[in-house]
C-alpha cells in the first residue's frame, strides 16, 4: 500500500508539473507569435511609450529577452512564475489591478459550494436511475431512464442555464415571492442570478443543473457494475450462504459497484469544471469558472491561465483521492 | 467442537428423522428466454442417505449444475424457475417453504462448493471475514468469536498457517487453497447436505486428488450426504457410492458405482466410459460420443439420445420417449434398449 | 459455470460477424431508426441547404427587421426574421454546414492521432508506451473545454476573411488538441489486450512485419471501442463549439454555426423572440440526442454482454 501512494503522488507531481509547463508555453508562444499582451494595457493607443511598457512588462514578467525568440521554451520565466505561484502572488488583474491571489480566496470557496450542490445532485440522482434501470433491465422503465438521462445530457448545461435565465426564472420568481414573500427560501431559490446576500440560496437551482452533466454517463456506469454484480458468481455464494437479500445488497453488491463509479465520479468532474465556467458566467457567480469567462471577454490572458491551473491542480488531486480510495476499496490494487 | 456449534436453527421445523435425508421428485425446471420457456431440467428424481456420496455426472448443459441450484433454491429468476416436483429434506419438502425458512436451510443444512472459487469469492472482502459471516449472520457470534472460528475451519481444510490466512484477500491464494477455503465456507454451519458442483473442474490435476480427497475425509467425519457434480466420470470412481448419468435435463441412468462401471445400461453412460483414458486400453483409440449434446431448446423427439446412439431403432427411438427401465433393483436406466445394453448385446 | 461452450472460431471471421449482428440489432430497435432519420435530416441540410431555403441568408431587408414566424413554414418567411431583417429560416439551414464540417473534421481528425498514439503505445510498451502515458495524463487535467478556451483567447485573431477554413480552423485546431485522449486510451488498451492473442503471437513467430501485425490484426481490433465512442463524441463537439461560441471565440461571424445563432438568441429571447433562441437550440439539441441515443445502442452493440 505504501510503495503504491508514493508511486502515485509521484505520478501525480509529475502530471501537475508537465501541465503547468504546458500551459507556461503555449502562453509563451502566443506572445512570440502574437506579439506583446502588455499592449493591452495602454488600451486603443498603438505605441506607448517605450520606458512605459518596459515597466509594464516587468510588472507581468514579460521582459525576459526568450518571449522574442518564437519556439523557445522560457524555461527561467517559468520557474519564476512557479516560484510566485508558490509565495502566493498570481498576479494583477489588467482591469481594475486587483490582487488575483485574493480574488482566488473568494473564487474558490464559491465553485467548491456550486459543486457541492452538483455532485451531490449527479450522485443521487445516477444511483437511484441506474439501480432502478438495473432492476428492469430490458423493460421499458430500463429504457425510458435510458432515453430521458440521455436527453438530458444532450441538453448543453449553459443552455438550459440560458432557457432558465431567459424564460422561466422570472416569472417563476415572481409567482414565488407572490405566495411566500420576497425574503422568503423560496423567494429567493428562482433567481436568475446569484446573489451575495443569499450565498446558499441562489446556488441552489445552479448547481442542480450542472449537477445534470454526465447524468447518462454515470447512470449507465452504476447500471451496468450493478448488473455485473447481480449476476456474479459471488452473489450467489452469498446467497448460498442464507444470507438476507439487505445484506447481499449492502456487503456484497454496492460494495463491489462503488469502484466504478467512483472512477466515473472522478472523471465527470473535469466536465463539471469546464460547465461551471458557463454556468458562473451565465448566472453571475463570482467563482473559479466566471473568473475564466471574465479573462476570455475582457482578454486578460492572466486569469485563464490562473484558472486553468487551478483547475489542473484540482482535476490531478481529484484523481489522486480517486485511485487511492479505489486501492482502499480494493485489495487486489492495495497489494499489488 | 462441532457439537457444540448445534445450537439455532438445527432442527428443522417438521423434520422426520426416519425419512430419506435428500429426496429429489421429478423436479422440473424451465427458463424464460425472449417469451419461449425452454425446459431445462426435465423431472430429476433421486435420494440421497445420510453419509452417502452420489455423483451427478453429465456433459455441459446436461442441467446438473441447474438442478443443485434448485435444490438450493438460488436460481435467478428471471430467467430460471422451478415448475414442478418436490426436494424434501428429512421429509420437509422445501419448496413449499416460504423464502425466509428457505433461506435459513441454506448453509445450516444445505451448502455448496462452486467450481470457480476465485470468482465464487467476493474479491473485496478477506476469507476470514466472508466464512465469519456465516457465524455472524446465522449464529448471532461476535466478530472476534467468528474470526476464531474461522481459523479453526481453514485449519480443518488443510490451509497452513490459517492464523494468518485469515485476514488474506481471494486473490492471495493459488486455485488449490481457494478451493478450499470455499470448501471450509461450506462447512462452517455443519450442513447435514453438503453439494461440490465441478469442485475440482478448474484446478490441476494432482491438486484435484487432494480435493476430492479432502472431501471424501470431511464427509466420513461429518457423516454428511454429498452431492457430487462432474462432467468427469473418472473422478468420482473411487468417492461415490451411486451415479446418476444425466442427459438432457433427465436423469438417464441411475445405478452404484459398481454397476455403473461394470454393467452400464444406457448407450450414453457407455460411451462416456470408453471416452475415459484407462491403463489397460493404452495403444488403442479413445471413442468419442458423435454430435453435440442437444440444445435444450429444440431437444431430438423421442428419446434425446437418439442422434448420438448407435443402439438405434429408427421407429421407435425417434418417436417414442423411452420408459424407465429396471435392470435389477436399484439400477434403472431411461432407454428402449436398457436389458439389451445391461447385457452387452447393442 | 461454463455450462455453453461455443467452438472458437477464426479471428477475422467474428470480426466481420460482429460487425454483421451490430447492424443488424440496431436496425431492429426504432429509437435508432428515429435517431438516423434525424442525423439523415440535419446531414441532407449541411449537404444541399439549397433543397431547404431558397433564400439567401446574407440578403438582408432592414425594414422586414424582426418579423415572428407567424405563418409557420409557409409564407415569404417561413421562420420569420432575424435583429437585421435577414430570413432565418435561410440563416439556420446554411449555419448547419460549419457545424458539421467543424465536429466531422475534428472527430477525423482526433481519431487519427488516436489511433496512431494508442497502437504505438500499446504494441511497443516501453519508453514510448511512458511517454505516450504520461502525455494521455496531462492532456485529460486539462477538460476539452477549457483547454480550447485557453487555445483559442491566446491565439485570437481578429476578424476572418470568411471561407469556410478560416473560421472553422481555429476552433477545429483546439477542439482537437484536447479531443483525443479517449480515442488514445481505448485503442491502447484494445492493442495491449490484442498484441497477446495466440493469433498475433502466430503471426509474429512466422515472421509478419510490425507494420502487417498492426494493420491486419491490431487494428480492426482497435476499431471496435473506437467506433462505439464516436457518435456521442460527435455530439460532444457540437455542444463544445456553441459554448465556445457564446463565448464569442467560437466560429467567427459573418460565418453562422448553431453555437453562433444561439449566442445571438440569447439576446433577442428575453425581449420575447423566443424563435431565435428556440430554434436553433431545438436543432442542436435533436442533433445531439440523435448522436447520443445512436452512440448508446452502438456501443450496446458492439459490447452485447451488458444488454
Amino acid at each position: 500500500m505504501g510503495r503504491y501512494v508514493i508511486r502515485r503522488l509521484l505520478q501525480a507531481l509529475l502530471t501537475l508539473g508537465v501541465a503547468l509547463f504546458l500551459l507556461h508555453y503555449m502562453m509563451a508562444l502566443s506572445v512570440q507569435i502574437r506579439g506583446n499582451p502588455a499592449l493591452l494595457f495602454f488600451g486603443g493607443k498603438r505605441t506607448p511609450d517605450p520606458a512605459m511598457l518596459a515597466q509594464v512588462e516587468r510588472l507581468y514578467g514579460l521582459d525576459n529577452k526568450c518571449y522574442e525568440r518564437p519556439g523557445d521554451p522560457c524555461l527561467t520565466p517559468f520557474v519564476e512564475r512557479l516560484q510566485d505561484y508558490a509565495s502566493g502572488d498570481f498576479g494583477t488583474t489588467l482591469s481594475g489591478n486587483r490582487d488575483v491571489g485574493e480574488l482566488l480566496a473568494v473564487y474558490i470557496p464559491n465553485t467548491l459550494r456550486l459543486f457541492m450542490f452538483s455532485t451531490v445532485t449527479l450522485v443521487i440522482l445516477a444511483m437511484l436511475l441506474g439501480t432502478w434501470a438495473a432492476r428492469h433491465r430490458g423493460r421499458v422503465i430500463d429504457h425510458s431512464v435510458r432515453g430521458t438521462t440521455i436527453l438530458i445530457d444532450s441538453v448543453p448545461v449553459f443552455l438550459i442555464l440560458l432557457a432558465y435565465t431567459y424564460i422561466i426564472a422570472v416569472p417563476l420568481t415572481q409567482w414565488a415571492r407572490g405566495i411566500w414573500g420576497s425574503e422568503s427560501f423560496m423567494g429567493q431559490l428562482f433567481r436568475p442570478n446569484y446573489s451575495p446576500d443569499y450565498p446558499w440560496t441562489t446556488m441552489i437551482v445552479p448547481g442542480i443543473i450542472l449537477g445534470t452533466v454526465g447524468l447518462a454517463t454515470l447512470t449507465r456506469l452504476v447500471r451496468a457494475s450493478q448488473l455485473e454484480n447481480l449476476g456474479s458468481d459471488f452473489v450467489r455464494t452469498a446467497k448460498a450462504k442464507g444470507l438476507k437479500k439487505a445484506r447481499i445488497t449492502v456487503v456484497h453488491v454496492v460494495r463491489n459497484s462503488m469502484i466504478p463509479i467512483i472512477t466515473g465520479i472522478g472523471y465527470l468532474f473535469a466536465f463539471m469544471l469546464s460547465g461551471a465556467v458557463l454556468t458562473e458566467g451565465v448566472m453571475g457567480i463570482p467563482g473559479m469558472g466566471r473568473m475564466i469567462f471574465q479573462g476570455v471577454q475582457r482578454q486578460e490572458v492572466n486569469l485563464v491561465i490562473v484558472g486553468l491551473t487551478v483547475s489542473a491542480v484540482v482535476v490531478v488531486l481529484v484523481s489522486l483521492a480517486v485511485d487511492l480510495l479505489y486501492a482502499a476499496l480494493d485489495p487486489r490494487i492495495r497489494y499489488e | 467442537m462441532a457439537e457444540n456449534l448445534r445450537v439455532v436453527g438445527d432442527t428443522l421445523p417438521g423434520a422426520d428423522l426416519n425419512a430419506p435425508l435428500l429426496e429429489v421428485e421429478d423436479l422440473r425446471v424451465e427458463f424464460k428466454v425472449r417469451g419461449k420457456r425452454i425446459p431445462t431440467v426435465r423431472g430429476v428424481s433421486f435420494t440421497l442417505e445420510q453419509g452417502k456420496t452420489l455423483a451427478i455426472v453429465g456433459e455441459s448443459g446436461s442441467g446438473k449444475s441447474v438442478t443443485s441450484q434448485a435444490v438450493m433454491g438460488i436460481l435467478d429468476s428471471p430467467p430460471g424457475y422451478v415448475t414442478g416436483g418436490e426436494v424434501r429434506l428429512r421429509g420437509v419438502d422445501l419448496l413449499a417453504q416460504d423464502e425466509e425458512s428457505r433461506r435459513t436451510v441454506r448453509a445450516n443444512h444445505i451448502a455448496i462448493v462452486f467450481q470457480d472459487a476465485l470468482s465464487a469469492l467476493n474479491p473485496l472482502w478477506s476469507v476470514g471475514f466472508q466464512i465469519g459471516e456465516l457465524f455472524r449472520v446465522h449464529r448471532g457470534t461476535s466478530r472476534a468469536d467468528a474470526k476464531r472460528r474461522a481459523i479453526e475451519l481453514l485449519d480443518q481444510v488443510g490451509i497452513p498457517d490459517a492464523k494468518n490466512r485469515v485476514g488474506h484477500y481471494p486473490h492471495q491464494f493459488s486455485g488449490g487453497m481457494r478451493q478450499r477455503v470455499m470448501i471450509a465456507m461450506a462447512l462452517a454451519l455443519d450442513p447435514e447436505v453438503l453439494i461440490a458442483d465441478e469442485p475440482t473442474t478448474a484446478l490441476d490435476v494432482t491438486v484435484q486428488a487432494q480435493i476430492m480427497r479432502l472431501l471424501k475425509q470431511i464427509q466420513d467425519e461429518r457423516n454428511m450426504g454429498l452431492i457430487l457434480i462432474t462432467h468427469d466420470l473418472g473422478v468420482v470412481a473411487d468417492v461415490a457410492d451411486d451415479v446418476a448419468v444425466m442427459y438432457a435435463g433427465e436423469i438417464v441412468e441411475r445405478a452404484s458405482i459398481h454397476d455403473a462401471f461394470k454393467r452400464p445400461a444406457h448407450p450414453y453412460t457407455k460411451a462416456l466410459l470408453r471416452a475415459i483414458p484407462r491403463v489397460d486400453t493404452v495403444g488403442r483409440e479413445l471413442e468419442v460420443i458423435p454430435g453435440l449434446p442437444p440444445n435444450p431448446a429444440a431437444l431430438p423427439s423421442g428419446c434425446p439420445f437418439h442422434p448420438r446412439c448407435w443402439a438405434v431403432d429408427p421407429e421407435r427411438c425417434a418417436t417414442e420417449a423411452p420408459p424407465y427401465e429396471e435392470v435389477t433393483d436399484d439400477h434403472r436406466s431411461l432407454c428402449h434398449f436398457a436389458k439389451e445394453v445391461y447385457r452387452d448385446e447393442r | 459455470m461454463s455450462e455453453l461452450t461455443a467452438p472458437k472460431a477464426q479471428p477475422d471471421a467474428p470480426q466481420a460477424s460482429l460487425w454483421k449482428d451490430a447492424f443488424r440489432t440496431m436496425a431492429r430497435r426504432p429509437d435508432v431508426i428515429f435517431a438516423t432519420l434525424i442525423l439523415l435530416f440535419v446531414f441532407t441540410m449541411a449537404a444541399f441547404p439549397t433543397l431547404f431555403t431558397d433564400k439567401d441568408p446574407t440578403y438582408c431587408i432592414g425594414r422586414d427587421a424582426r418579423q415572428r414566424p407567424d405563418t409557420w413554414f409557409a409564407g415569404e418567411h417561413p421562420l420569420g426574421t432575424d435583429g437585421f431583417g435577414c430570413d432565418f429560416a435561410a440563416t439556420v439551414v446554411h449555419g448547419t454546414r460549419p457545424t458539421i464540417v467543424l465536429a466531422l473534421t475534428v472527430m477525423i481528425l482526433a481519431v487519427i492521432i488516436g489511433l496512431v498514439l494508442g497502437i504505438l503505445a500499446g504494441y511497443y510498451g516501453g519508453w514510448l508506451d511512458a511517454l505516450i502515458s504520461r502525455a494521455l495524463d496531462v492532456f485529460i487535467v486539462l477538460p476539452m473545454l477549457l483547454g480550447a478556451i485557453l487555445l483559442l483567447s491566446l491565439f485570437r485573431n481578429g476578424g476572418s476573411s470568411g471561407g469556410l477554413l478560416s473560421t472553422v480552423g481555429p476552433p477545429v485546431i483546439a477542439l482537437t488538441v484536447f479531443g483525443w485522449m479517449e480515442f488514445c486510451r481505448y485503442t491502447r488498451a484494445a492493442t495491449i489486450e490484442t498484441k497477446n492473442l495466440d493469433y498475433v503471437t502466430a503471426a509474429k513467430c512466422l515472421g509478419a512485419k510490425d507494420r502487417r501485425i498492426m494493420f491486419r490484426h491490431i487494428l480492426p481490433n482497435a476499431i471496435v471501442p473506437v467506433t462505439a465512442v464516436i457518435p456521442t463524441t460527435i455530439g460532444g463537439i457540437i455542444v463544445t463549439e456553441s459554448a465556445l461560441a457564446v463565448l464569442g471565440i467560437g466560429v467567427q461571424p459573418p460565418a453562422t454555426s448553431w453555437g453562433v445563432l444561439l449566442a445571438k438568441g440569447t439576446e433577442w429571447a428575453g425581449g420575447g423572440y423566443i424563435y431565435l433562441f428556440g430554434i436553433p437550440l431545438l436543432l442542436l439539441i435533436g442533433t445531439v440526442f440523435a448522436f447520443a441515443t445512436f452512440g448508446d445502442a452502438l456501443r450496446d452493440a458492439l459490447d452485447p454482454k451488458l444488454r
